[in-house]
């Protein structure tokens, strides 16, 4: 993992080297082993360099090709490298052993084409010095980020949106549909990013810039992969052949490093599966990291322990109290200069900051929920679908009488049946806004489109007669994975110079998973059928069939807690928020009815946090929380 | 000579546009061909006389109640050789009424279209199709969709019996008299007879060209598809042109917005057909990545006027534009084939006129797809007696 940075300037005015290097110094923590610069009249590239393979000066970047007409600079690895050392001309005079210079002869050999002989992850530039050209690229899930700016004949791009800003040495000028689309996820999906001069790379797409301007290209589109029912008439045992040989070979080519190795171990079936797969692999001890609670209701480490245990690997654990999580916060702002109020992060960061101790690198168990049905939203999508096809009377008449009830959940599944069609009901779930008041001004939700728009020209590339779970985990792939999982795994563990890598997301993997019946992904009830299918062969069936916890904090208590003072007197900055098109008192309304204890809006309060926190780092008037540790308690 | 007998159709729509209405419009236009006798029920049809001498065509106003006692009345108790079912959604009134009759049961003929018979085919539906005689089906697809929810339905049931291009069409225009004709009308400010109408055809030099309506229900169209690619194609020139209107149309408008197309993408809204014969002969090609065509009429009409088609490679689509020979076929939803596949067209000369060429040969003389081919099909379908030719016997229950 390391940290990538250029300007392509048609005019040949490439601005001034300080700010340049600057700017590369900021992705330091990405990139702490080496850095590197390159430039001529109308480039200058940039990077900053997490060894992971060739660790010798051979795998220096930015790097030339032997003819010197392309420079690279490359965040990533492509597992499959060796590979592709076969298939390359014989009479390519390598240099050292590393992804990088292989990269750069497959382009040099295919050009764009190469894009789809890439198995890995990574975003990357090349410079043609030749037709004086800049290729940037993102890999098919976006697991390494990207972020560019377009201005005036001008192309800046960078690792992250800090780096991007020091380049361009502007202000932040706050996008109006992406602050409503934060608002309404808790993250910002691709293209877009908080400042509307700054656009994300989306997954599987790649960029040209020369004199003839800027062309955005997709090179991967998965949308389209439908169910195969001919998978229906196949053995059941030989799917879970097919499905357990796959994860072994995406987790096997990611254990190339010539660093030390491990995984992140939670209690659940995708990091144990991925584990389990290293182990088959042939990695006799693998290390494992696990991140427990105090709070028992949180804790998935003593099942983690159990699984490291049966699987026979080299496991570490800690355990945190709240005090400690909370202490990792100005991490978590240094860290995510994006606004992400996904609050896993913390315990991603707390894993990382573990697993650097010991290792430089780490598998993931990230997509399996998405790619084999294991949210269980996916189950609700059926229920509520069931329930939507009453006649219209019984469902009218349903929904008043949930609205009666004084049971708020039901008033929220009152508001689902509202809903006509699955991409619909996937934006009420995943909206943190529900049926609150809006928090943001009149102008921007009169001026912008929310969530749903989106999910729904995504939803347009889907074959039609997709059920409910289906149409909800392609969306999620699409985002929640893309923009909100990934983000979080790629920033957590870069703050602690750790490169994670998701086994889950290889393509081959996905592209068979997009295939796979519905059936198989949720049966009887049972989440993931097929992959559990495939963990009873490493894990006794105890182990497998466990309820499913997940991973976030408990941001509830801690706002009605250690976390009340904070979070009121941020909220009470009436200089942040005004920078921001926010309704403050419908703000401030939400928090009293969360601290009274009437109503959880922990969720939507904790995005309005987040934000206010990142707009207060910006203009350096951020004050961190201190912990009363008896509250912590 | 016995004298020929009376058909009832019990259909939705007639005079309105939509896929369903044209093939019932071609259909009574086949049956006049054929000198058959036609009392014609419209549910969603205004009562409008009729133009046709043999033709009388009762409209119901979207009055349910009406429509359905005037249909169990006809079915039960009229004179009709044949009961031409225009919609399953008539299946079960029509199906119990010819159940009642004790004597001189009429041949009964259902006509299945697409998206109406691809899913809930079951319980009295089901039940209603093992009694009538023959299932029309306006595609394979369509016809395998029954099949798979009906497999006890016996496969000499069923006839595949494809649309066509109505008989107005049937003249072949030189294509040099027709594009001189179309430029002509791009060109010049165009004048409607019936509802008053003037404006002004401006097209881009070059463009793609989608013709549908714009639903949100219709969102499987593929527009959304052609707007996502478009920024993506090589020619930078090339602009994309889509004519229908619908209520999915701000939406459609916020998609080009949000890929920074909006001024390469125009909405022209509902066109009148000489517009419409203009925009085919002027696009470069025809688009509509469709992924719920149950036959797609409009394929049919862009390959009439000599446009290259573009579609996906689904459901009924596929009877119409067979890959590389009469059209090009995308994965539905792949826009990056989909880009490619419109590089190409754009691109290769000689492609696109070796697709016009081959495709107007099925929309013309003796094409499959001709007005005179599909007569010839449904005299072979209707009875004998109606058509003096060798039709279907009814079958057996």
């Amino acid at each position: 993992m390391c940290g990538i940075l250029g300007i392509y300037s048609g005019s040949g005015a490439v601005p001034d080297r300080d700010r340049f290097t600057l700017a590369l110094d900021s992705l330091r923590v990405r990139g702490p082993d080496d850095s590197g610069l390159w430039s001529n009249d109308e480039v200058r590239l940039g990077h900053r360099r997490l060894a992971i393979v060739e660790l010798s000066p051979a795998g220096h970047q930015p790097m030339a090709s032997t003819d010197g007409r392309y420079v690279i600079v490359f965040n990533g690895e492509i597992y499959n490298h060796r590979e592709l050392r076969l298939r390359l001309p014989a009479d390519i005079n390598w240099r050292g052993s590393s992804d990088t210079e292989t990269l750069l002869e497959c382009f040099r050999a295919w050009g764009p084409a190469c894009l789809d002989q890439l198995s890995g992850m990574f975003a990357f530039a090349i410079w043609d010095c030749t037709e004086k050209r800049l290729f940037v690229a993102r890999d098919r899930f976006g697991v390494k980020p990207l972020y560019y700016s377009w201005l005036d004949g001008q192309l800046l791009f960078a690792s992250r949106p800090t780096a991007l800003n020091i380049l361009r040495g502007a202000s932040a000028d706050v996008d109006p549909e992406a602050l409503r689309l934060y608002m309404d996820l808790g993250y910002i999906p691709a293209p877009l990013s908080l400042d509307r001069n700054i656009r994300k790379l989306p997954p599987g797409h790649y960029l040209i810039a020369d004199e003839r301007g800027l062309q955005r290209q997709r090179y991967w589109d998965y949308r389209h992969i439908t169910p195969d029912a001919r998978m229906l008439e196949r053995r059941e045992e030989d799917l879970v052949d097919e499905l357990d040989a796959l994860v072994r070979s995406a987790v096997k080519l990611r254990l190339m490093s010539d660093v030390p190795l491990g995984a992140f171990l939670s209690g659940g079936t995708d990091s144990a599966l991925v584990v389990a797969a290293m182990k088959a692999a042939g990695i006799e001890h693998p290390k494992t990291f696990t991140i427990g609670f105090h709070e028992r209701a949180f804790d998935e480490a003593p099942a983690a322990a159990r699984i490291a245990q049966h699987i026979g690997v080299d496991h570490t654990h800690e355990s945190l109290a709240i005090s400690d999580l909370i202490a990792l916060l100005p991490q978590y702002l240094d860290a995510f200069d994006e606004p992400l109020s996904d609050n896993s992060a913390f315990a991603t960061l707390a894993v990382s900051r573990l697993a650097r101790r010991h290792v430089t690198v780490a598998l993931t168990g990230d997509a399996g929920d998405e790619l084999f049905g294991g949210y269980p939203q996916y189950r609700l999508m059926g229920q509520l679908a069931g329930m939507n096809a009453l006649p219209q009377r019984a469902r009218y008449l349903l929904q008043a009488t949930l609205r009666r009830l004084p049971w708020h959940r039901g008033k929220l599944l009152a508001g689902a049946l509202d809903t006509r069609d699955p991409t619909s009901l996937f934006a009420y779930l995943r909206s943190l806004t529900k049926d609150f008041a809006p928090v943001l001004s009149p102008d921007i939700l009169e001026s912008t489109a929310g969530a749903h728009s989106w999910f729904a020209q995504t939803a347009a590339s889907f074959a039609m007669d997709l059920n409910g779970g289906e149409t909800a985990s392609r969306l999620d792939l699409c985002y929640t994975l893309a923009d909100d999982y990934l983000q979080k795994v790629d920033v957590a563990s870069m703050a602690y110079s750790i490169e994670a890598r998701c086994p889950l997301t290889d393509h081959r993997l996905v592209e068979w998973a997009m295939r796979l019946p519905w059936t198989y992904k949720l049966r009887h009830g049972q989440s993931k059928y097929l992959l559990k299918k495939v963990l009873c062969r490493y894990l006794p069936a105890a182990l497998v069939y466990r309820p499913k916890m997940g991973f976030s904090l408990p941001v509830a208590q801690w706002l009605r807690g250690p976390l009340r003072r904070w979070a009121h007197e941020l909220l009470q900055d009436r200089a942040t928020m005004d920078r921001l098109p926010l309704e403050r008192q419908q703000v401030l309304a939400l928090f009293e009815l969360h601290v009274s204890g009437k109503r959880n809006t922990a969720p939507l309060i904790w995005t309005v946090l987040m934000l206010l926190c990142f707009v207060a780092r910006q203009h350096s008037t951020l004050t961190l929380p201190t912990v009363d540790q008896k509250r912590a308690a | 000579m016995r004298a020929p007998g009376k058909l009832l159709f019990l259909f939705s729509e007639v005079f309105a546009t939509g896929g369903l209405q044209r093939f019932n419009r071609t259909l009574l236009a086949a049956s006049e061909q054929l000198h058959a006798q036609c009392d014609v029920y419209s549910l969603n049809d205004a009562d409008t006389p009729s133009t046709a001498p043999n033709i009388r065509v009762t409209g119901f106003n979207q009055s349910k109640p009406k429509f359905a006692r005037a249909a169990l009345r006809a079915a039960s108790c009229g004179d009709y050789a044949a009961v031409i079912i225009g919609h399953v959604n008539f299946l079960e009134l029509a199906a119990a009424a010819l159940r009642c009759r004790l004597y001189g049961r009429p041949i009964s003929l259902l006509i299945t279209h697409g998206i109406d018979v691809w899913s809930g085919v079951s319980g009295m539906r089901r039940l209603a199709m093992r009694r009538v005689d023959r299932i029309l089906c306006v595609s394979h697809y369509t016809r395998a969709m029954i099949e798979r929810q009906a497999p006890e339905l016996p496969p000499d049931r069923f006839i595949v019996f494809p649309n066509a291009l109505h008989a107005s069409w049937t003249a072949p225009q030189p294509q040099a008299q027709a594009q001189a004709q179309a430029q002509a009308q791009a060109q010049a400010q165009v004048e409607h007879p019936g509802p008053q109408r003037r404006r002004r055809l401006i097209l881009p030099q070059r463009f793609l060209l989608s013709v549908a309506r714009l639903s949100r229900f219709d969102r499987a169209k593929g527009v959304i598809s052609v707007i996502e690619a478009l920024p993506m194609i090589e020619d930078a020139t090339t602009h994309y042109v889509i004519a229908g209107d619908g209520d999915d149309r701000p939406f459609l408008e916020q998609v080009a917005a949000r890929l920074e197309v909006s001024n390469r993408v125009h909405f022209l809204g509902s066109v009148t057909d000489q517009e419409l014969y203009s925009l085919y002969l002027g696009c470069q090609a025809f688009v509509l990545p469709s992924g719920q065509e149950g036959f797609g009429i409009v394929f049919l009409e862009a390959m009439y006027f000599g446009a290259p088609v573009i579609a996906a490679a689904e459901k009924g689509a596929v009877d119409v534009v067979q890959h590389e020979r009469t059209g090009l076929l995308v994965p539905f939803g792949d826009i990056v084939k989909l880009k490619a596949t419109i590089d190409r067209a754009l691109a290769d000369g000689a492609l696109r006129d070796r697709l016009r060429t081959q495709a107007r040969a099925g929309v013309t003389g003796a094409g499959p797809f001709t007005f005179g081919s599909f007569v010839d099909r449904w005299s072979k379908v209707l009875p004998p007696y109606l058509t003096g030719d060798a039709g279907m016997a009814p079958c057996n229950k």
